[in-house]
């Protein structure tokens, strides 16, 4: 049989359930094929006018002549570079750790923090001002300066120092500027709080559900619970702040694996409308020795995070509106032609290029796992000092460049060919920590990463596969941010 | 017919490929991502074929019948990493043309029409 005259245009494969070819292209436009059409494309032999001919055509996976490619390369590149739109300014998240003081001993605690009488730890005025004006320096209209700590509220004066400093240079600069306090809320008072609300800073918080599980993981430095403090502070911040600006975070341990639908009841409960199911980070005290507990194999991870999707799913079509984030962001990735900047999971990496996080002593980090590993003694990715350095030698360093580089995942082995390219991203700075590899590629088949994300994606791409409209309607309420009822076809 | 995987000693299999079908790229991609549980030789056979050695890792405990099915596995894997490189020899000119013209630069009208299409970019 003679060859069909058509051009196969960029895109991946990967065989998938129920003998099915899935195509994925450059601008993460999909397509499931049974292995008869895949076969059919391969060797050019599909008919014109069948209905995979089609739609193969409509979604950019075939060209019919040379005379076509250059508008469909025209519009093909058009949406690569609406997908690629995070790339377009550069650093906007500029994380700023006014502290490694903390008044509470997590046990998971990724920043390592110190006693909170160590004041040697906390950022002075001079460095504070030089942080500023390093991250004014950024050529992104959208600056977003987020607090953390240690327990920011700890060194709040330099907290207001950075505002009031960052307002200033802002009258100039005329940037869209932000500002989150990353908050255990312990020590969170009215008058604190009416200080945010006038300058617009939101909140984000720790929860990790029920009081048990709750002080399971988090617990006061000086003994004793601490989810007692945080729902009366909860309220509090509510009522000045209002619901909308104060979010919450959860990271999974040993202690809540088996409990995730416990944490999400506890989160609708308390009036949120969503939740970030985060896996444990490899840094701090979650990797010292005398927490291994706190550890599990990743495929528990993964299991517990489907069971917990599909509770919250449920939730959803019995009338809450009640999203899982990081779903939402893979969600929209897949099912959306737009960009979701999501410093994690991005190709090339969000490590300095998205986000940037600045220590107590003025320290840089590409990202704020640079800097954990810093502080468990490997300083390998800190980029320079603000008050030493200028913003290009900071950000466009060798060793940046080197990390972006290499973190695209064009060309890390095993993810050159994968098929979920578009959705996923690298983690340079854990191939580093965890698999030695100096070249931030890291051993894809043997990373806890790639076993995370590639079941994650795959369940997800299996549920739109299966197509239930029930199940699908929840995926667009959380892709449009609208209620379940709202999205249905009535 | 030709048998497609040897088996040489306990635990250690071969395979070998024909060079006028598989090319060395093809053959390394698909034995990478076997490293997981495998350790993979490649080296060359005799002038028409490459030889693929597969013994599992220290701490794996795999039957001989689960160790065939990965080896048979690798050969589809390779199979289809040639043919993504047949692809990509034909065609893959394509997705340079594509980046390129996504990262050239570009008018702030048609800019700020992208932007203001993306749901993203609404407060």
């Amino acid at each position: 049989m003679n060859e069909v005259d058509y051009i196969i245009l960029p895109c991946k494969f990967m065989r998938c359930p129920q003998n099915r070819i899935l195509l994925v292209n450059e601008v993460g436009e999909y397509l499931y094929l049974t292995e008869e059409e895949f076969e059919g494309l391969a060797s050019y032999q599909l008919e014109p006018d069948s209905r995979i001919y089609y739609d193969l055509k409509s979604k950019h996976f075939l060209s019919d002549s040379e005379r076509s490619l250059p508008s469909q390369v025209n519009l093909l590149a058009t949406k690569y570079r609406t997908k690629k739109a995070y790339l377009r300014h550069f650093t906007s998240l500029h994380m700023v750790v006014v502290t490694l003081r903390c008044n509470q001993i997590c046990n998971y605690c990724h920043a390592s923090s110190k006693d909170d009488t160590a004041r040697s730890y906390d950022m002075d005025v001079d460095t504070a001002k030089k942080v500023v004006d390093m991250i004014f320096e950024s050529p992104s209209p959208s600056i977003k300066i987020e607090f953390q700590g240690g327990e920011p509220l700890l060194n709040f004066t330099i907290v207001e120092e950075i505002v009031k400093y960052a307002e200033k240079t802002n009258k100039a600069k005329r940037k869209n500027l932000s500002f989150v306090l990353c908050t255990n809320l312990t020590l969170i008072n009215q008058d604190i709080l009416e200080y945010l609300k006038k300058h617009t800073v939101l909140i984000s918080t720790s929860l990790d559900g029920p009081k048990a599980l709750h002080d399971a993981n988090r617990i006061m430095r000086c003994g004793g619970s601490s989810y007692d403090k945080v729902i009366d502070k909860l309220k509090l911040t509510r009522a000045v702040m209002g619901n909308e600006n104060v979010s919450a975070l959860m990271t999974t341990t040993n202690n809540n694996l088996g409990n995730l639908n416990q944490i999400i009841d506890e989160y609708v409960e308390l009036g949120f409308q969503g939740v970030f199911l985060r896996s444990l980070n490899p840094y701090g005290y979650a990797k010292t020795g005398h927490n291994e507990k706190l550890q599990y194999d990743m495929d528990d991870f993964v299991s517990a995070y489907k069971k917990a999707i599909e509770y919250i799913i449920t939730l959803n079509q019995k009338g809450a509106y009640f999203v899982e984030y990081f779903a939402t962001i893979l969600l929209t990735r897949i099912l959306t032609p737009f960009s979701t900047g999501f410093m994690d999971l991005q190709s090339p990496a969000g490590v300095g290029i998205l986000g940037a996080i600045y220590d107590f002593n003025g320290d840089v980090y590409p990202s704020d796992e640079g800097r954990m590993l810093a502080a468990m003694g490997d300083s390998h990715f800190r980029l320079g000092n603000v008050k030493r350095n200028t913003h290009a030698e900071l950000f466009y360093s060798p060793l940046l460049q080197k990390i972006i580089h290499n973190s695209c995942v064009e060309i890390v082995p095993s993810c050159h060919s994968c098929a979920y390219q578009q959705f996923c991203g690298t983690d340079p700075i854990r191939a580093y920590s965890q698999q030695n590899d100096k070249n931030y590629f890291g051993c894809i088949p043997t990373s806890e990463f790639c076993k995370k994300y590639k079941q994650i994606i795959s369940y997800f791409m299996d549920m739109i596969r299966e197509n239930d409209q029930a199940v699908m309607d929840v995926f667009w309420s959380w892709v449009t941010r609208r209620k379940y009822n709202e999205v249905r076809i009535k | 017919m030709k048998k497609i995987v040897t088996k040489i000693e306990d635990n250690r299999m071969l395979v070998t490929l024909h060079k006028a079908f598989y090319e060395k790229l093809a053959i390394m991609s698909a034995a990478h991502g076997l490293t997981d549980s495998f350790v993979v030789m490649v080296e060359p056979y005799d002038e028409e074929y490459t030889a693929v050695y597969f013994e599992p890792k220290k701490d794996i405990q795999i039957v001989e019948s689960g160790l065939y099915e990965a080896v048979q596995e690798f050969c589809n894997r390779v199979l289809d990493e040639q043919l993504r490189l047949d692809i990509e020899k034909r065609y893959g000119n394509i997705r340079d043309m594509i980046v390129k013209q996504a990262f050239a630069p570009v008018t702030e009208a048609q800019l700020s029409k992208e932007l203001s299409a993306d749901p993203g970019n609404k407060k």
